[in-house]
């Protein structure tokens, strides 16, 4: 058998490449006992995960994050389906997924091509534009912007969803003035249907 | 073995950071601490006039870092605390007259002398704030409890987190017991939420305080007043140890700060 995951080091930093037809529980501990072997041997360099040809569930993918979260001081974590060359790595194409591994505050802002992972809030005052989907293990209360290449396709997922303003493709969205803030999590996905945003519950 | 530096910062203007240098830094050198204070907001200089040191001074800062005096020269001592100084801010210059690397060294050299160094910043995020945070070694952030103020907040933590300054800790000060009751007030446990920083303490909204920053008192000399318990508290927690939150009014304020207070 294939092992379920492997390594390679290029001038640009690690690449993890994930074997698709690994079972996910076996995946899981393989990544689990690469991150308690490795300490802190990464520190510093950016990491590409390759999971081309892979398929996730978005829960699956958390789990996936968590866990390479526990690679300490590592620079950057990057998600990919692109085949990695040694030489040229670019994080442009839309099939890309960049994790950001906190909370982004007022002033602060994130510009992506792809599709972006946050493990953090957004907090007032801070904004995403991504070109793909945006996905937040955490709260939204700033602006989002996803599908911002004009993708109608692109959806915005939080664990709790109170921007101050969504917008997806070109369309803009603000909650209605005086909306009730809820104090629990309430995982919510919008996206767009019939030229509208829509916001439904969502199963993470 | 050498002093802490720590700076009060804040982002939006009048919040209360100059407030709470004074009284921290008195209710430190009441703790027989070694204290010195800098005033970092140059061109609106006002915690000599806070401190009640304002005719006293010869020379500022700026002299300082131009080498017109000695660092000695320059410091202030109070009134009231020998182990109390000032440095205060050159009101007839501004914030480009001193640099960070500057800041640096100054802050370094008062180390070997105090036990605490105490920053005073100026409003906003550009040069004067960069001046004040480069010789701190931890920051604490103050807010009022109102959008704008927490907004600025979160983003000063931002910066500092970017600059090295890990773990900012907040003061909420201005906490009006009665509003927070009625529900007017954006309460403890949202700043928390949102800031996600570590809670350092609540200063109530206290008419005293006016009162004292125009005499030139800092509220902490006097024994009653619960702002000025606040303060001394915060002074306590700096120093290490371990002080339960006041209450500020009865019931149903103090359980939800215990429960905030466990979070931490
Ligand atoms: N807890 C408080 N209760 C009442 N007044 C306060 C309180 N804290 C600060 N003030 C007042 O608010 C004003 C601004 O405070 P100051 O410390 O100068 O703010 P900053 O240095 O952040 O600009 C001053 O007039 C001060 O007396
Ligand atoms: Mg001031």
């Amino acid at each position: 058998m294939r092992s379920s995951i492997s390594f390679k080091v290029t001038k640009k930093g690690i690449v993890l490449s994930i074997n698709p037809n690994t079972r996910f529980n076996d995946l899981k501990k393989a990544l689990q006992d690469h991150v308690e072997s490795a300490t802190n041997f990464y520190a510093g360099s950016d990491m590409y995960i390759n999971i081309s040809k892979c398929s996730f569930k978005i829960d699956q993918l958390n789990q996936i994050v968590n866990i390479v979260r526990g690679y300490k001081d590592v620079k950057s974590i990057v998600f990919t389906s692109k085949p990695i060359k040694d030489e040229v790595i670019k994080i442009k194409d839309n099939g890309e997924t960049v994790l950001i591994n906190r909370t982004l505050r007022s002033g602060q802002k994130v510009k992506k091509a792809g599709n972006v992972v946050i493990i953090g809030d957004i907090n007032p005052g801070a904004e995403v534009i991504a070109g793909g989907d945006v996905i937040v293990f955490g709260k939204i209360r700033g602006v989002v912007h996803a599908g911002a290449g004009g993708s109608d396709h692109a959806f915005v997922a939080a664990l709790k969803l109170e921007p101050t303003q969504l917008r997806l493709s070109n369309k803009i969205a603000r909650p209605p003035e005086g909306s009730f803030k809820s104090k629990n999590i309430k995982p919510e996905k919008a996206f767009i249907q019939d030229g509208k945003i829509m916001v439904e519950d969502f199963e993470i | 073995m050498a002093g802490k530096s720590l700076v009060i910062t804040s982002g939006k203007g009048g919040v209360g950071k100059t407030t709470t240098v004074a009284n921290l830094g008195t209710a430190l050198a009441m703790m027989d601490h070694k204290v010195c204070l800098i005033d970092a907001d140059i061109g609106l200089r006002n915690l000599d006039v806070v401190m009640g040191l304002e005719n006293r001074i010869v020379y500022d800062i700026v002299d300082v870092v131009e080498e017109n005096c000695r660092l000695e020269q320059a410091l202030i001592r109070d009134k009231r605390h020998k182990n109390l100084f000032l440095l205060p801010a050159a009101q007839t210059r501004d914030k480009t007259a001193v640099k960070p690397s500057q800041m640096k060294k100054l802050v370094k050299d008062l180390k070997k002398e105090m036990d605490y160094v105490i920053i005073d910043s100026p409003a906003g995020i550009e040069q004067g704030f960069k001046n004040a945070i480069a010789g701190a070694d931890f920051a604490l952030i103050v807010t009022t409890p109102e959008v704008s103020a927490v907004r600025d907040a979160d983003r000063i933590i931002g910066l500092l987190e970017a600059e090295g300054l890990k773990n900012p800790e907040v003061i909420i000060n201005r906490i009006n017991p009665e509003m927070v009751k009625r529900g007017d007030m954006m309460d403890i446990e949202d700043i928390i939420e949102i800031l996600a920083v570590k809670l350092k303490g609540i200063v109530p909204e206290d008419s005293v305080i006016i009162v004292s920053s125009n005499r030139g008192e800092p509220v902490v000399l006097k024994e009653d007043p619960k702002a000025g318990q606040a303060f001394k508290n915060i002074a306590k927690r700096i120093t290490g140890q371990e002080v339960t939150f006041l209450t500020l009014e009865d019931d149903g304020f103090f359980t939800k700060l215990k429960k905030i207070f466990s979070l931490s």
